[in-house]
């Protein structure tokens, strides 16, 4: 190149190179790929499943090629809000929690599918539908729950005295107590994580009668003896019986604590077991489940509904339709589950009894936990100011804030604050 | 050889003939533009336009995925009434001035060791830039490690060494967490200041420094009469910069803390992500964000004329 019209011609060129194939596939486009994007999951084979037996699968029966954009963990709403905003991007998208409420307008109605499953497969769970369905209409298809369970040290318990895991709140703060004198302190996630927290947070609040806001939405509820008495609890159970560290915990760390035999007790999904399973055969041996447990107003779970949903910009919704039908027809997704080693615990009632639970009676309690789970921020309606208290960690804080040192009446006095600015009350 | 004007003057043009493209192109005029304009296209479509939409957001009631509503100032009324953004203003003004001062003492210090003459002297200079060459997400998950109470080389090293009894919670105590976060942003930003003000050093003549001893100045006095005043502007460019990155910070506490406990080391940028992302109401996300700018720019305004005085 000599000359300046030789330098932009060749800049020129090299641009409409670089584009050309990208207009050109755009202009001829049919539907022979679709993506989806979900966050990945914990258990390996379950993504490998999808990838190396379901696309395939679907491809050569079709010939439309499935492609699987995996997100980080703790990363897919971030995603999913890109992909809604933009209005690009995969068209069957994973979602949890309340979201489904929260992208409503983008994503498209899917009740022809979820009715047709439900039909099939003996019904869904009624609690499912708090979640997924927005305005009567079905907004994500759910195939599975993330179950927050204790996660326990049978060994340790032992130890102490304690054969069967306690049934109370307050006799799960006795053995703490002894375990913590013990060297085994337990480890509840108190800090800025995105599920460990809300887990046992939520279930601990209404099994004393707390509640963050009633069914209206207008009308906050957290400034009661109830929440009082449960954070009065709290304070005393972060006190009696965990390491200090846990106000500052995110999703990782109770984990890597349990893991590393730091602490005798917290609350995860399964994923402590299958890693120790894995790679720390010895913990596994004396790792167990058990439900949250009860309070004085009775025993709650945290719902968190793993679904798929098409969104709206997808250019031909029938395909995905088709290929959403033929991923939730049982002879898919049985195998899906069972590649997933129980650690999803499915709503569809005629898989109570899948054969995915008998190799592990571990992962039971994760079944039992489905009948007394709830949404985060119920009886509260789930739209967009449950996402905006759960975002801001206004029970969280509430809880982490009395563990601290401050005042139960204090902290329910900003709480309630919070929560009347988020939901517009008086 | 003299190279004459005429070489890089724009060509006259002819009379009486109209003007094809090619010469349009090859006028200096239209050629500069031609040249400026990626520069100038990214800079509108990936600094002025998120700023501009950002500001847009921010004045409206939008919620993802929802159409927006024109709504003034309301999300700025009600920003103002949140007990967690005055907590996240004392953070973010915290964090950046004490960070900021320890990057500052600590990168002149760094600069002046390196340019003394000791054998190595290039590797250590190497080495020195590492903290600042990592990325930042890795490097914050090595510190999640190093600051874990079970796994962290702190507490084993001060608890075998018998400095003391009982471990720290680096993350878990809210003052310790703000420590630790205010730590982990000087050690990222040490070489950053070490390796500019060193290029600043290296500008100032030894004679000078000579011409001083000889005339009875001690190390001290040359050091506050010949190389401060030589790399002022160096340090306040440096600092106006370090004090830009360390304000809008949001990897390094996003990832160690999430803003937690309890909101003790929530910042600007992590509060805005929070209720913009997690949220979902990008207007009150984009307002807590642009809660940023004005002493931001009073910052770059008084140091830009302070720096035009000198």
């Amino acid at each position: 190149m000599t000359t300046r019209r030789e330098f932009l011609n060749v800049s020129l060129v090299a641009t409409g190179a670089a584009l050309a194939p990208r207009w050109a596939d755009a202009a001829g486009k049919a539907t022979k790929t679709l993506t989806t994007a979900r966050e990945s999951s914990f258990i390996k084979a379950f993504d490998e499943f999808f990838v190396k037996t379901l696309a395939p699968e679907y491809e050569k029966l079709t010939g439309v090629k499935v492609g699987y954009e995996a997100v980080s963990v703790g990363g897919m709403l971030t995603r999913l809000t890109t992909i809604a905003e933009t209005k690009s991007g995969p068209e069957i998208v994973g979602t949890g929690l309340n979201w489904p409420y929260l992208f409503d307008s983008a994503l498209v109605d899917v009740s022809d599918i979820a009715g047709e499953v439900g039909k099939k497969m003996g019904g869904w769970l009624d609690i499912v539908e708090d979640v997924v369905v927005v305005n009567k209409k079905w907004k994500a298809i759910p195939w599975g729950n993330i179950g927050q369970l204790e996660n326990y040290r049978t060994d340790w318990f032992k130890e102490v005295g304690v054969t069967k895991f306690p049934e109370t709140w307050e006799d799960l703060l006795s053995a703490g107590r002894l375990l913590k004198k013990k060297g085994h302190p337990f480890g509840f996630e108190l800090g800025h994580g995105f599920g460990d927290n809300h887990g046992w947070m939520y279930p601990l609040l209404w099994s004393y009668g707390g509640r963050e806001v009633d069914k209206d939405g207008k009308t906050v509820l957290i400034d009661s003896s109830e929440t009082a008495a449960a954070v009065d609890f709290c304070r005393r159970f972060y006190k009696e019986t965990m390491l200090e560290d846990v106000l500052g915990w995110t999703d990782v760390n109770n984990n890597k604590a349990f893991l590393g035999e730091q602490i005798s007790c917290t609350n995860n999904a399964s994923s402590i077991l299958v890693v120790a399973k894995r790679d720390f055969p010895e913990i596994a041996k004396v790792t167990d489940h058990a439900l949250n447990p009860h309070g004085p107003k009775g025993r709650f779970h945290l719902l968190n509904a793993q679904s798929l949903a098409l969104m709206a910009h997808a250019p031909d919704q029938a395909a995905a339709k088709a290929f959403l039908r033929w991923l939730y027809d049982d002879k898919q997704m049985s195998r899906w589950l069972a590649a997933g080693d129980a650690y999803y615990a499915p709503f569809q009632r005629a898989y109570d009894n899948h054969p995915m639970w008998q190799p592990e009676p571990r992962y039971l309690p994760f079944k039992e936990s489905l009948k007394s789970s709830r949404p985060h921020t119920w009886p509260g309606p789930q739209g967009h100011a449950a996402s905006e208290s759960v975002a801001k960690y206004v029970l969280v804080d509430m809880f982490a804030k009395a563990c601290r040192g401050d005042s139960t009446k204090d902290v329910i006095a900003t709480a309630a604050s919070q929560l009347r600015q988020i939901y517009k009350a008086k | 050889m003299a190279v004459g004007p005429a070489s890089v003057a724009r060509p006259a043009p002819v009379t009486g003939r109209p003007l094809s493209l090619r010469r349009t192109v090859d006028r200096e005029s239209v050629f500069s533009w031609l040249m400026l304009a990626p520069g100038v296209l990214f800079l509108l479509a990936f600094v002025a336009y998120p700023f501009f939409y950002g500001m847009f957001l921010s004045l409206s009631e939008r919620r993802v995925a929802q159409p927006g509503v024109f709504v003034g100032l309301a999300n700025f009324v009600t920003m103002t009434q949140d007990a967690v953004f005055w907590q996240v203003t004392r953070n973010t003004f915290v964090y950046t001035i004490v960070a900021t001062l320890l990057k500052m003492v600590g990168g002149l210090g760094m600069a002046l060791v390196i340019n003394q003459q000791f054998r190595g002297r290039n590797l250590a200079r190497a080495f020195l830039l590492l903290p600042f060459i990592v990325p930042t997400v890795l490097s914050t998950v090595a510190w999640m490690w190093i600051l874990d109470p079970t796994f962290s080389v702190i507490n084993w090293s001060l608890v075998n060494s018998g400095l003391v009894k009982e471990t720290f919670s680096w993350l878990g105590n809210a003052t310790l967490a703000m420590v630790s976060i205010i730590g982990v942003n000087t050690w990222r930003g040490l070489p950053f200041y070490g390796i500019t003000l060193l290029a600043g050093l290296q500008t100032i003549s030894p004679d000078l420094y000579e011409a001083a001893a000889i005339d009875g100045a001690g190390v001290t006095q040359r050091f506050r009469y010949i190389t401060l005043p030589v790399i002022k502007p160096v340090l306040i460019i440096v600092t106006m910069f370090s004090v830009i990155f360390t304000f809008s910070d949001f990897q390094l506490p996003y990832v160690l803390t999430h803003g937690g406990p309890a909101n003790a080391t929530h910042l600007f940028a992590t509060y805005a992500f929070d209720i913009g992302m997690s949220a979902g109401v990008l207007g009150m996300g984009a307002a807590v964000a642009l809660a940023m700018l004005p002493a931001l720019a009073m910052l770059i305004v008084a140091l830009t004329l302070y720096l035009r005085r000198e």
